[in-house]
């Protein structure tokens, strides 16, 4: 794993080349190689440039933050003033905020370079990023393959160098999935960890923004750059003091591996973690094999969370304040269904469908209720989990990058393939995918570690053990900027 | 558990999207298998089901909430800037044929 | 058959914090449309709420107000519905766990009216329909509300009418809304079911919404009344509904029944934390509390032996209770205060604003003093009355003027000379009075007045005139 973020900040601080040259490069990168991989949706050259001017003036009066001049992509699903903001939806065509999510604030005031929005699944709804309105992005690892989703378009821009690294959401695996089939690292911090302010919300007790990064070491920089309180996010809550210190030490690490993410799993993507686990207890790590039974549970209460938020959430798309709004209509209320059923896509109102069901009258109870419930035991068990186990590892996903237009055998199966990572969205933990082999298709296959609540320097200084130890080297993508 | 066109309709009514005859028919299998999915925490956890416990598990103490100080609004022009405004207010054409 | 009515209040009452319950913009009235808005009042996608700290100390003071218990650990729920004054499509509420619960308000017959439960929630903004146009302001979008929920334990338009003026009263008192119906900071839905007379059973109710005058209401009410009595009587059915008020009819009719009943599909507001509230922080604001309206109608009328008319102008205005009390605590005499601020101070106060405000120049403790000389005698009541204006007008204190020559009054020779006087003076009026018109003496009287600056002794002054005439 090759560290961009720490190679690039050290020849912007020597000057050996400026921001605007960098920035200027991935430019030319992002012409050339975007409309093959589809990973951008929105462009924002000018704005680029704008950073990038800033940037320059940063650098040159010293003391710069190590992201300062680093040109990278945000999700679609996070708010820039001014700038394109469409969740890869019809619905908001058009949409312009007119605020800053906190942490494109944060990372503005680092002088770090937005060169665009990337693509995803719709309202972050899917698990390949063929929901988006724009077309799904290719994975540059196989450009017959999938990115996976919904962070598909950060994961396949950081992975092809088209950006030095991305801002993605996780809701049910977004970052870690596609971080996973592109080879690439995904980490979703502790839930408040970092501010959701201007992230469009799809499942609001779930969502969590993270970095999409070519190593460990990118991830904790981003990281420490996004985190903390913030007044206008209740939620978020204070993280340590300081720079997250990364150790490769890993003796005395209590690693635990949970069954149930195992039970069943393909042999290729299982042997592939099991000889990574390996390595661990080579240098003094401890793994110790668990049994976590709610586990099992965790997909469907997954669905009826996230679905029964975003139904409450995706009411707002009215076309009344933003966005898309239908051609012609007899009433005000006419107006509204129309602009819904002509402005979402299939997968989302399934969802909100779905959303609406659980939590209506005469439903509730058995649905929504009792999901609440098992997530509480789940909770449960994880903390005493964790009560023995440093950190858990886990495949990140139960497959490698599908073939496009794979859509699965019935109307759940697609579902399935969430099943390793909802669990960390669930308890609201701190979770990292990094590579950690290839199948027999030469596609990446991905890891979690999966820490405490709050333990999220625990996740990445036992992730930075297999950075370090070279635990996994893919080749780099060709097309993109190149150090 | 089956669910039946009329239901559906209701939900759609409920969530604001158009839901005809066709698309009811045809979505309806499609949405009882997801029913199905969701209906194996029935299966699994059956009986009575006691409060729900808060969402994120965490509490804010009262004296953490935010302080009554007013901050300035934003201009009237940003406010709008999504909307072709109509006299400083969000407008919706009643009819538009 | 004779029906009983039963009806039950849900009343919105606009809280008088500085901001919006979820952002820091304003909570001002008026303003040009949508300039009162940022992106969390108005819904943007993104945008997140962060809970007023105010609101929920004022829903607080008002439910130790009402005598209701506090849930110390609460939180917010989301109520999904579709309008286009809600931004968000749904309203932040409470639904299971509401902030206070089980109080009451208690009536001048010492009938309590139950309150079953007084939750926070957000204001809608406002909706004009004009030229072919639905128009959209959102300024009043998230201001802070509370809903106060009544048991059906009211049982006639009388009734309703003491219960939404003493709700009014108490929330004024306690400082957490001006109730301006009219501005619409404080609004009712009233629910109205029948039953036959002694029977214990409920009717099927109807509701009628957004009432934002006690005229309307009790209209209303008589008029739904006699609607369900004429459908029982009939022995038909009352169907279950929401009904609207014509204010120009006075009639009520019906909005939608129950088949086309909302399915609001509450669930835990996910962006907001739960909220903990030490006992120690509702204990302070239990000790923050003045006495409460009635409590305190009651000390002036029995312990203080104030006559009940007129105690009962004045503990409306919580200011002009401030007012009096702090005259009284400087030594002077209920009785006498209470007749000053009824007859004089009142008279410059024209509108119920200013009556509320009682912002009258001069502190009770200066009145105090006038009034003072009053109780002793030393001056008499026309006096003290000419005085208090002259002094309510200046803002200056008694001293300047009354002087000890003023407080001696008037010696009874140059009092029998002025009544010869009037009596000369007003020929027509001494007529009147001889024919038996026994008020056409106060002619005289102010002949009297006029001519002594108030200094005559209007008792003494009858005795004269009347031996004179």
């Amino acid at each position: 794993m090759k560290s961009v973020i720490s190679s690039l900040s050290r020849l912007l601080s020597s000057r050996e080349i400026s921001s605007a040259e960098l920035t200027d490069k991935y430019i030319s990168a992002i012409e050339s190689r975007n409309p093959e991989l589809n990973a951008y949706v929105h462009t924002t050259f000018e704005e680029a440039k704008k950073n990038s001017a800033a940037a320059d003036k940063m650098l040159k009066e010293g003391g710069a933050s190590p992201l300062c001049g680093i040109p990278m992509t945000l999700k679609d699903n996070i708010a820039t003033d001014g700038l394109p903001t469409t969740c890869c939806s019809k619905i908001l065509q058009g949409f312009k905020p007119y605020y800053d999510a906190t942490v494109w604030r944060k990372l503005k005031a680092c002088g770090a370079v937005l060169l665009g929005k990337t693509n995803m699944d719709e309202f972050a709804m899917g698990s390949t990023s063929e929901t988006s309105v724009y077309g799904a992005p290719s994975n540059p690892r196989n450009l017959q393959r999938v990115t996976g989703g919904s962070s598909g378009g950060g994961a396949a821009a950081v992975c092809a160098n088209l950006a030095a690294y991305a801002l993605g959401s996780d809701t049910g695996g977004s970052i870690r999935q596609p971080a996973a089939f592109c080879g690439v690292v995904g980490f979703k911090p502790t839930y408040g960890a970092v501010s959701r302010y201007g992230l469009i919300a799809y499942g609001s007790s779930l969502d969590q923004i993270g970095p999409i990064t070519n190593s460990v070491t990118d991830a904790a920089v981003v990281y420490d750059a996004i985190r903390g309180e913030d007044e206008k996010d209740m939620t978020s809550c204070p993280t340590e003091k300081g720079k997250t210190i990364l150790t490769p030490d890993v003796k005395g690490l209590k690693i635990g591996l949970a069954d149930e993410f195992f039970d069943g799993l393909d042999t290729e993507i299982k042997s592939a973690v099991e000889n990574a686990v390996k390595k661990y207890e080579k240098a003094g790590a401890q793994v110790m094999r668990i049994s976590i039974p709610a586990l099992k549970l965790a997909l469907p209460v997954y669905y009826i969370i996230a679905c029964a938020e975003a139904s409450s959430n995706l009411g707002r798309y009215d076309g009344i304040r933003y966005g898309y709004r239908a051609q012609s209509y007899s009433s005000v209320d006419d107006m509204v269904v129309k602009t819904r059923t002509q402005g979402f896509g299939k997968e989302v109102q399934k969802r909100i469908m779905l959303g609406t069901y659980v939590l209506s009258s005469g439903y509730f109870d058995a649905y929504y209720k009792k999901a609440c419930i098992i997530r509480e035991s789940l909770r449960a068990q994880l903390k005493s989990a964790f009560g023995t186990c440093d950190v858990l590892i886990a495949p990140t996903a139960p497959n490698t990058a599908f073939v496009k237009g794979y859509t699965g055998g019935n109307a759940i199966e697609m579902y399935l393939s969430d099943v390793c990572t909802v669990p960390v969205n669930i308890g609201g933990l701190p979770a990292i995918s990094l590579p950690c082999g290839k199948d027999k298709n030469g596609l990446p296959i991905g890891m979690q570690i999966i820490g405490d609540v709050f333990e999220d320097g625990k996740v990445l200084s036992a992730a930075y053990f297999a950075e370090e130890e070279k635990l996994c080297e893919l080749e780099e993508v060709q097309g993109g900027v190149s150090l | 558990m089956a669910i039946t066109e009329k239901e559906i309709k209701t939900l759609a009514r409920l969530a604001r999207l158009d839901f005809d005859d066709e698309r009811c028919r045809e979505f309806s299998g499609e949405f009882g298998e997801i029913i199905a999915f969701a209906d194996r925490i029935n299966a699994q956890v059956g009986g009575a089901t006691s409060d729900i416990r808060e969402v994120g598990g965490r509490e804010i103490a009262y004296g953490d909430l935010r302080d009554d100080e007013v901050k300035e609004s934003l201009l009237n022009e940003k406010v709008l800037s999504n909307v072709q405004s109509e006299g400083g207010f969000f407008p919706v054409r009643r009819v538009v044929k | 058959m004779k029906y009983e009515l039963v009806s039950g209040f849900e009343t919105h009452v606009e809280l008088a914090t500085a901001t919006k319950i979820f952002c820091g913009c304003t909570t001002a009235f008026g303003g040009e449309p949508n300039t009162h808005c940022c992106p969390v009042c108005t819904g943007q996608p993104g945008a997140l709420p962060v809970l007023n700290k105010k609101a929920v100390e004022f829903a607080i003071r008002a439910g130790l107000a009402t005598h209701c218990e506090i849930n110390t650990v609460t939180h917010l729920d989301r109520k999904n519905y579709c309008y286009p004054d809600l931004p968000k499509a749904y309203q932040i509420s409470q639904f299971d766990k509401p902030l206070c619960e089980h109080g009451y308000v208690e009536l001048e017959s010492g009938k309590k009216i139950r309150i079953l439960r007084i939750h926070i929630e957000e204001d809608a903004g406002k909706l004009v329909h004009e030229r072919g146009f639905t128009l959209i302001d959102y300024n009043r979008g998230g201001v802070p509300l509370i809903e106060i929920v009544s048991e059906p334990d009211i049982s006639s338009p009388e009734e309703a009418r003491e219960y939404v003026e003493k709700l009014q009263l108490i929330m004024r008192y306690i400082g957490v809304s001006d109730c301006k119906m009219q501005e619409g900071s404080m609004r009712c839905d009233v629910n109205i079911s029948l039953r036959p007379e002694g029977s214990e059973k409920l009717g099927t109710r109807t509701e009628i919404k957004n009432m934002n005058s006690i005229a309307h209401i009790e209209k209303a009410m008589r008029y739904e009344y006699g609607r369900q009595a004429e459908i029982l009587s009939g022995g038909g059915k009352v169907e279950q509904a929401t009904m609207r008020f014509d204010e120009t009819t006075g009639e009520t009719s019906v909005m939608r029944t129950k088949e086309d009943a909302q399915d609001y599909r509450y669930f835990p507001e996910p962006d907001i934390l739960t909220v903990n509230i030490p006992q120690s922080e509702v204990d302070r604001i239990k000790n923050s509390l003045p006495e409460l309206p009635l409590e305190k109608l009651r000390r002036y009328i029995d312990v203080l032996h104030l006559n009940a008319q007129n105690a009962r102008l004045i503990y409306k205005y919580k200011a002009a209770c401030d007012w009096f009390e702090e005259a009284v605590a400087a030594g002077a005499s209920p009785k006498n205060t209470l007749n000053l601020i009824v007859g004089t101070v009142f008279s410059r106060l024209d509108t119920e604003e200013d009556k509320e405000k009682f912002d009258v120049g001069i502190s009770g403790a200066q009145a105090a003093e006038l009034i003072k000389l009053l109780d002793g005698g030393k001056i008499n009541a026309t006096l003290a009355q000419m005085t208090l204006a002259k002094m309510l007008e200046t803002g200056d204190g008694v001293e300047k003027f009354i002087s000890a020559e003023d407080m001696r009054g008037m010696d009874d020779g140059e009092l029998t000379r002025l009544c010869k006087e009037a009596i000369a003076a007003n020929p027509q009026a001494v007529a009147d009075y001889k024919a038996g018109k026994e008020k056409a003496i106060f002619a005289l009287y102010g002949y009297l007045k006029r001519a002594t600056q108030g200094k005559a002794d209007v008792q003494k002054a009858t005795e004269i005139i009347k031996s004179l005439i």
